[in-house]
């Protein structure tokens, strides 16, 4: 982090304490640069034209789909393969070995040897072998609830009971998108300076979105296939209303640990961003499209279905919440001279509730958040200066390490689970220590205990003893250094989380992972799954092209009556 | 096999932390590893020679020792290279305030290829760096020269064995902040690689992926399991069921 930004941000910022909390990492939600709102305002604006290549699918919906897309800059294609699969193989974990579909983003032009190239090993996922221009590499499964209620409504020319859509909100649900040179594809270094792509998951957000097209035209194809003349097209606003599912497990988490600079770019761009919202006068013109955010955000919450009882409440508090801020608003308002003063005052609800009003006051000011969306990406180099004393990085540690210098390793609960790879695809689990074998060959995950550590054994020397003199003895402790001195001189710095402890929620890195990429409509699964919805409410394909895409999508709604009746098409029997 | 760099990086860091070693760290011989396959100089066939012995080798700090003003020497008791390296070279850095040049001797030691990424990223921040070393089988002798600001070597090779002083498990570097006389350290080697052909190399592997020799890959996908846990029923509910 370069010093000015360091003295621009001190000032206003959260705390790191507060910011990198499990807690409170578990709690955020889409703000307008999540990524998926960043893709879509760029399509958008820069006029990204899709357009279907191929579409060469038997009357069962099966074969394959290419779509174009044209920026400024360059050309890509979507290469989609649908297949015919037994229900029993439906299986979102990463040791399944088939998809209804699977799909890469493809830089340049499919010819027919790439197409049967892509046909060979797309379909294979991980055991296949795809060339560099593969820029994505996914698969995807049906809700085949939703699916088969959409195609049957539609076959019979009436559209789907919007209720039905509501408890899963998706037709295709994603179950690992794969990016950044996996199983051969491109390395994110060749987009780095391609201008459509250069933030990181741009790439892969951009094939969830093209997905989510071919998911509507797909289901709309099927209904006309089954019912002829008689069937009609999905609703707009329902289109609009769906979006693609995610199955997330474990195998995120490890991303978070892994990658910390990229954590802390994330978070510290978010909380500079918002922190120039709350900086800036309360203003008596953003009072009317507050109260209809947090209406929405409402509204959403209430419209989320989610088989967690932890979730329910957690949505139930909020909704009490939210609604007592909304009643109360005016009034707040009135009294703060500036947005932090409204949001000081919200510290005392659940943070939840207070995640949420942070997105909505983002909302608000475009001007002020959207020129943060592009920088995202960062140097992930962990790396020690020459001339450090051990009792600098002592200081750097009780400075900002305190959730892990004060845990008691010695204590069983503290260090209870391990986390290993399985020879089963290298699925990443998690085991009791002491109780499942594999603790020998336990990933290492475990930065608090590794910091804790240090810690100690940096107490053991002279506080003047250079630290590389140290480590010249120690250099076990050599990488655990790196980290801690680059991390603890960043803005917000390691996630503050000991997940070896018996208590420890996985689901929290989850769910912070997902809302920066911008899901919504969290609904775990236990507390090592959650699925999730992205683009859910995203302007269509169509709108993008007319220019009429509004970037309005915080916290989607299921469309209300009258929007759904101000269309011709006949609507379902039983919802409204 | 072209494989991805990613995917490469990803292999080394697992075989490394396979190995369970505390000396050595898995991210930073992940990339010594990668940076000299991708300008075609076999890293990871240098790496799959270390691994099959880093297992029985020594896992204790290096011996370092100031011998002069401007000198060192390290002692790696007949360990990789690539495990010991980085905290040598910040050591040596330490040392060599003060002073316009610094000679670090690196004895018992084995996997020398393997120091081109640390010296490219010394190079980088304006340190000139020499790196020479003599071995049983051709070729007989290796010098790299980084000058400042480079960003791939010159490379000399030569098949001449040096019978008065051959040092088969040792290694010289030499850091300066001025610019080694390159026509002046080369000579007597008959083979020289210059930059600009791994600088292509460089290129080309980013463009179009990374070459490595089939065997070897399989090598090291191979050892890169070692860190897997055998599935069982009681792990399969580790991955936390999907209701």
């Amino acid at each position: 982090m370069d010093a000015d930004r360091a003295t621009r941000t001190e000032a206003t910022l959260r705390n790191a304490d507060v910011v990198m909390a499990p807690e409170r990492l578990g709690a955020m939600h889409q703000t307008r640069i999540s990524f998926v709102r960043t893709l879509i305002r760029k399509m958008a604006q820069q006029q990204w034209k899709v357009s279907k290549q191929e579409w060469q699918l038997c009357p069962q919906g099966f074969g394959h789909v290419i779509y174009k897309l044209a920026t400024p800059h360059h050309v890509y294609h979507l290469v989609v393969f649908c297949d015919q699969i037994a229900d029993n193989e439906r299986n979102d974990r990463v040791i399944a070995e088939k998809w209804d579909v699977t799909f890469a983003l493809v830089y340049g032009y499919v010819d027919v040897s790439l197409l049967e190239k892509l046909r060979s090993n797309v379909p294979l996922q991980e055991a296949g072998r795809n060339p560099n221009n593969v820029l994505v590499l996914a698969r995807a499964n049906k809700s085949v609830r939703v699916f088969e209620h959409i195609v049957s409504h539609l076959a019979k020319g009436v559209q789907p009971n919007p209720k039905d859509l509501a408890d899963v909100g998706y037709i295709l649900r994603t179950t690992a998108v794969y990016g950044n040179g996996k199983f051969g594809i491109a390395d994110f270094k060749l987009l780095e300076k391609n201008p459509d792509f250069e933030q990181s998951f741009s790439a892969q957000m951009c094939a969830v979105y093209l997905l989510r097209a071919f998911s509507l035209d797909w289901v709309n194809y099927l209904a006309i296939q089954r019912g002829g003349e008689q069937a009609t097209e999905l609703h707009s606003e329902l289109q609009r209303y769906l979006g693609v599912g995610n199955a997330t497990g474990l195998g995120m988490a490890p991303y978070l640990i892994n990658h910390p600079c990229v954590v802390d770019q994330w978070m510290t761009t978010r909380e500079t961003a918002l922190a120039a919202v709350l900086d800036g006068a309360t203003e008596v013109d953003k009072l009317a499209p507050l109260q209809v955010l947090l209406q929405k955000a409402i509204r959403h919450l209430e419209q989320v279905m989610t088989i967690n009882e932890t979730q329910q409440k957690l949505n139930a508090i909020a909704v009490g919440e939210l609604k007592n801020l909304h009643e109360n608003l005016v009034t707040l308002v009135e009294q703060s001279q500036c947005w932090r003063d409204l949001f000081v005052h919200s510290q005392h609800l659940s943070l939840e509730t207070q995640e949420i009003l942070a997105a909505c006051l983002m909302e608000l000011y475009p001007e002020l958040v959207d020129v943060y969306q592009e920088q995202m990406n960062c140097d992930e180099t962990l790396s020690l200066p020459s001339g450090k004393k051990i009792q600098d990085l002592l200081l750097t540690l009780e400075k900002n390490y305190r959730w892990a210098i004060n845990t008691d390793f010695s204590l069983a609960e503290n260090q209870y689970w391990f986390w290993y790879r399985s020879q089963d695809k290298e699925e990443p689990r998690l085991g009791v220590r002491g109780e499942e074998p594999g603790d020998d060959r336990e990933s290492l995950l475990d930065i608090g205990r590794q910091a804790n550590r240090l810690y100690h054994a940096l107490l053991g020397q002279a506080p003047e003893l250079s630290l590389v003199e140290f480590l010249v003895q120690y250099p076990q402790y050599r990488t655990i250094a790196r980290r801690v001195w680059t991390m603890g001189h960043k803005a917000m710095g390691d996630i503050q989380m000991n997940v070896l402890h018996k208590a420890s929620l996985p689901m929290h890195l989850l769910r912070c992972k997902l809302s920066m990429f911008g899901a919504t409509t969290f609904d775990p699964r236990s507390d090592r799954w959650v699925r999730v919805t992205f683009f859910q409410g995203a302007p269509l394909l169509d709108e993008i092209h007319a220019q009429t895409a509004k970037d309005d999508w915080l916290f989607p709604l299921l469309p209300n009556h009258n929007e759904l009746l101000n269309n011709e098409q006949p609507l379902g029997s039983k919802g409204l | 096999m072209i494989v991805s760099h990613n995917e490469l990086v990803a292999a080394v860091n697992k075989a490394f932390l396979g190995m369970r070693r505390s000396c050595g760290e898995a991210d930073i011989i992940a990339n010594m590893v990668a940076d000299l396959q991708i300008v075609g100089l076999h890293g990871v066939r240098h790496f799959n020679n270390a691994s099959a012995f880093m297992g029985l080798e020594n896992d204790c700090p290096a011996d370092i020792k100031v011998t002069g003003e401007n000198t060192i020497e390290v002692d790696l008791h007949n360990c990789s290279l690539a495990c010991y390296l980085p905290v040598v070279m910040d050591y040596a850095i330490e040392k060599m305030v003060g002073f316009k040049s610094l000679k670090i001797e690196i004895n018992n030691c084995h996997n020398r290829w393997l120091a081109y990424s640390e010296l490219v990223k010394l190079a980088a921040k304006g340190i000139a760096c020499t790196a020479k070393w003599d071995n049983g089988s051709a070729p007989n002798r290796t010098l790299y020269v980084l000058n400042c600001g480079r960003i791939t070597p010159e490379l000399f090779l030569s098949d001449e064995v040096n019978d008065s002083d051959q040092r088969l498990h040792d290694m010289s570097i030499e850091l300066s902040v001025r610019d080694f006389d390159v026509a002046r350290l080369s000579e007597g080697y008959s083979m020289h690689v210059d930059p600009n052909t791994f600088a292509q190399a460089q290129n080309s592997a980013w463009k179009n992926g990374i070459f490595i020799e089939d065997a070897q890959w399989s090598t090291l996908k191979q050892t890169a399991t070692a860190i897997l846990v055998e599935n069982s029923e009681q792990s399969v509910k580790g991955a936390g069921g999907l209701s």
